[in-house]
């Protein structure tokens, strides 16, 4: 199995002992032993995965990275998290997903109104089944925990992934007034209800609804 | 050893009468003390051939002594700064990428093309860093800059390491690099991965590789 470990917070590292792994394209860094290094179209799924990715724009260019040592992963010297999967399911964008686990299964989900105010579009990307996998943060990420009695509200620029029993709604906060005027650069936020944790970057990507 | 990490992004460096050391121009944040700093017309020492060699390669970041008494703090950029020390060995570098070394390091040009043959010369072309690299070797330390993080991987007979020419950074120790390629013909055509260059380095020493595919 495919061992995943931080080294310093922005190098991934991966041990492979003959299993295979989906990475980013061309994020790896540096690598020892045999690896193979093979684009997968569309990002996995076969036809149909390849088909949705291309509607929806969810576009993720992945590799499939198969050998026997250790294969290092960065990008952009973005810092790096790691996420265990438990039979469960991750939501995350598609620009903060590094590495999976080959075992995982990747699939694209609608997002709803939330995609189209944090400039991210109308799907996100999901990676179901259990093992390890590696997601991006501007900033080191906080996980933040929801349950059913403390429901939580994120700025969409902020947020990167969530994982759990979790409904998201898209929310405005601002009156016509603050809208024309006054506003607090809050104006849209992606609620959370339900049982899960929640992914949040301590930076705000240039958003519709964001205070640019 | 006269240098000192602050933070991950500044060193600073300890002069004392007699001793000198080297940086890139205008990398110095502030000093302390008597401390005078003087252009060098052609980067580092190391006599008329080294001077020759830099012209050639174009490996002639402007560089300037510092000299005095007191301490001196270095950075560039906002880059991450990397402290790496000399036992005896030699360190390979891009100058562009040397923040500030030791005076008591000897410094030169090594052809890159010698190494690895043909595939040796379109290293350069690939990695976008030039025919030539900066050495130094000796005993004491250099600072250089990385875009994000740093991490060393040690290189051991038998076991070489392959690193994305856009992550490479420094190397030190009894190395030998040259271009590999993880493809087949095929897959160069149609369907990269992204990496489909890499620099295999193999001998004994360590690697230093960058958390990015930027360059400085």
């Amino acid at each position: 199995m495919a061992t995943f470990r931080l080294q310093g917070s922005k190098v991934l590292a991966v041990d492979l002992t003959g299993d295979a792994v989906k990475a980013k394209n061309g994020s790896m860094v540096a690598y020892d032993g045999r690896m193979a290094f093979k684009k997968l179209s569309g990002g996995g799924e076969g036809v149909r995965g390849m088909v949705t990715r291309r509607i929806t724009g969810e576009q993720m260019e992945v590799m499939e990275v198969k050998g026997q040592g250790t294969c290092w992963f960065a990008d952009r010297a973005t810092e790096i998290n790691l996420v265990g999967l438990d039979g469960d399911k991750l939501f995350v964008e598609s620009t903060n997903l590094l590495c999976a686990e080959g075992s995982l299964r990747t699939g694209t989900s609608f997002t709803g109104l939330r995609g189209g105010a944090s400039g991210q579009g109308l799907f996100t990307t999901t990676v179901e089944g259990s093992g390890q996998v590696a997601i991006m943060s501007d900033g080191p990420a906080v996980l933040l925990r929801v349950t059913p009695q403390y429901p939580l509200s994120v700025d969409p620029g902020a947020y990167i992934a969530h994982q759990g029993d979790l409904r998201q709604k898209f929310q405005s906060g601002v009156t016509f007034r603050s809208f024309v005027g006054e506003g607090g650069g809050e104006a849209f936020q992606i609620r959370f209800e339900g049982d899960g944790l929640v992914y949040v970057q301590p930076s705000e990507r240039i958003t519709v609804g964001g205070d640019a | 050893m006269p240098f000192r990490e602050i933070n991950s992004r500044m060193v600073e460096a300890t002069v004392a009468p007699g001793q000198k050391l080297y940086s890139q121009r205008g990398a110095m944040l502030a000093y302390r003390g008597e401390v005078s700093f003087t252009p060098n017309s052609v980067g580092g020492r190391g006599g008329l051939m080294s001077m020759v060699g830099r012209r050639v390669a174009g490996e002639a970041t402007p560089m300037m002594t510092v000299e005095g008494s007191g301490t001196v703090m270095f950075g560039h950029g906002g880059h991450h700064v990397q402290l790496i020390g000399l036992t005896g060995d030699t360190l390979c570098v891009e100058a562009d990428r040397l923040l500030a070394f030791d005076g008591t390091l000897s410094q030169g040009t090594l052809f890159l093309g010698s190494q690895g043959g043909v595939m040796g010369l379109v290293r350069g072309q690939v990695s976008g860093q030039g025919l030539f690299t900066t050495t130094l070797s000796g005993h004491g330390s250099a600072a250089v800059m990385a875009h994000g993080g740093v991490i060393e991987l040690p290189i051991v007979p038998g076991r070489p390491v392959h690193v994305d020419p856009q992550a490479y950074v420094a190397h030190h120790g009894d190395v030998q690099n040259k271009l590999s390629t993880a493809l087949g013909w095929r897959d160069m055509v149609g369907r990269g991965s992204g990496e489909a260059f890499q620099l295999e380095l193999s001998g004994s020493g360590a690697v230093y590789v960058q958390a990015s595919e930027e360059k400085l």
